[in-house]
């Protein structure tokens, strides 16, 4: 398993669009949204999170959109499935890869952000963990969806598992919510970390019997 | 030893049958030479012994579950944006990795073992993917047109390599329209061009 990760991460260091892409287009688009349109700071801050909520979905979105597709069409797939069988180490390794070099990345950047735009100093480790914990539950899903359409264009699949990740994207609302109104962060985040184990340890059994049949 | 038996093997596929009733068996220390014109099944037939494929029909049984097996299909499973070394380093450890840097400089890529593997030739593409085969220590090797691009002194090296291995114990399953310079039997699908 570690062996798995470190190899994802060799990988994904020498993929230099892979990772850095994703963050360059998040900072871009939180920079962009509040200097295309005319508003006060005071009603930015109100809706600032929304856009930083939207922007970690679609840039989730598109950072796993390839997730699978390069082992699976230079034959690095079947090479894996001769060795171990059963994909699911594997899976479990590339995408907490991904959610470490991309996701908590993508978490720090929307932290940082949420600060610049009215949230208190002390706030920001609490803003950063519950968008940790959605990223994981966001590349699992989009993970899925990438394997599902792997031979026709992963971003078909990833359309199409959009509507798995919405029940994470209220989840995250609610979360923001008890930041910027207080009460009941404890709950809200211990119940989108159950959810995200819950997906974390699920998502690869299904992902590696897509991939199977892609195989065949 | 029989180490590799297929049972009445059938393959169809959008109701065109590829072959049907197809038996034979591979003992230790032997080679299999699998022929066939284009669309005979070649390739299915080995993706079905490697467990990637379901056949229609029939089995496959091995006589040890734990059989180490390395393969080399039509795609040469190497990454384009890493360069020979590194990708010898996300293959091998260790061991295998200095076994791997041998054969590396033996088939003649060390003068382009840190240029981006993009860059290379089919051919000295196709020589980095067969490190795989030569620098693993396997039971059974299984080869789907091992020499195609490759030059006459590469084609002779792995020739070597194959019988040395085959006297070694170490059983060979490989399709190829250039005649392989080794002992093996032969298995001649039919020809569905016409079906």
């Amino acid at each position: 398993m570690i062996n798995f990760f470190f190899s994802e991460a060799f990988k994904l260091q020498h993929k230099l669009r892979s990772w850095l892409g994703p963050l360059l287009i998040m900072i871009l688009v939180l920079v962009a949204f509040p200097l295309s349109i005319d508003i006060s700071q005071y009603d930015l801050n109100k809706f600032y999170f929304s856009v930083i909520v939207v922007s970690l979905l679609m840039i989730s979105f598109l950072a796993t959109e390839s997730i699978f597709s390069e082992d699976y069409e230079d034959g690095s797939l079947e090479q894996l499935h001769l060795e171990e069988k059963d994909f699911y180490k594997i899976i479990l390794a590339k995408i907490l890869t991904y959610v470490f070099f991309i996701g908590i990345p993508m978490a720090l950047i929307g932290s940082i952000f949420s600060f610049a735009n009215g949230v208190s100093l002390v706030e920001i480790p609490k803003i950063f963990i519950i968008l940790s914990i959605s990223t994981l539950i966001l590349f699992n899903v989009f993970a899925f969806g990438s394997a599902l359409s792997i031979n026709k264009g992963s971003m078909l699949g990833v359309l199409a598992s959009l509507p798995l990740a919405l029940p994470a994207i209220v989840l995250l609302g609610r979360g923001v919510r008890t930041v910027q109104y207080g009460g009941g962060f404890f709950e809200v985040s211990a119940l989108m970390a159950g959810v995200a184990l819950l997906v974390t340890a699920i998502m690869p059994i299904i992902i590696s019997a897509t991939l199977k049949t892609h195989l065949e | 030893m029989q180490l590799v038996t297929a049972n009445n093997l059938g393959y169809s596929i959008n109701d065109k049958r590829l072959f049907h009733n197809l038996s034979f068996s591979l003992n230790t220390g032997c080679g299999l030479h699998i022929k066939g014109g284009n669309g005979s099944g070649k390739s299915t037939l080995l993706r079905i012994i490697l467990g990637l494929t379901s056949p229609s029909k029939g089995s496959i049984e091995f006589s040890n579950p734990d059989l180490q097996v390395s393969y080399l299909g039509h795609k040469n499973a190497i990454k384009h944006y890493l360069t020979p070394m590194q990708n010898l380093e996300l293959i091998f450890q260790s061991t295998a990795l200095q076994n791997a840097i041998h054969w590396l400089h033996t088939l003649g890529l060390k003068k382009v073992q840190d240029e981006l593997t993009a860059n290379l030739s089919f051919g000295q593409q196709k020589k980095l993917a067969l490190i795989r085969i030569f620098a693993n220590q396997t039971n059974l090797i299984i080869l789907d047109e091992p020499f195609v691009g490759l030059d006459n002194p590469a084609r002779d090296l792995l020739n070597e390599f194959l019988q040395k291995k085959l006297a070694s114990d170490t059983s060979l399953i490989l399709t190829s329209h250039i005649e392989p310079n080794i002992v093996c039997s032969e298995l001649v699908l039919p020809d569905n061009t016409n079906d």
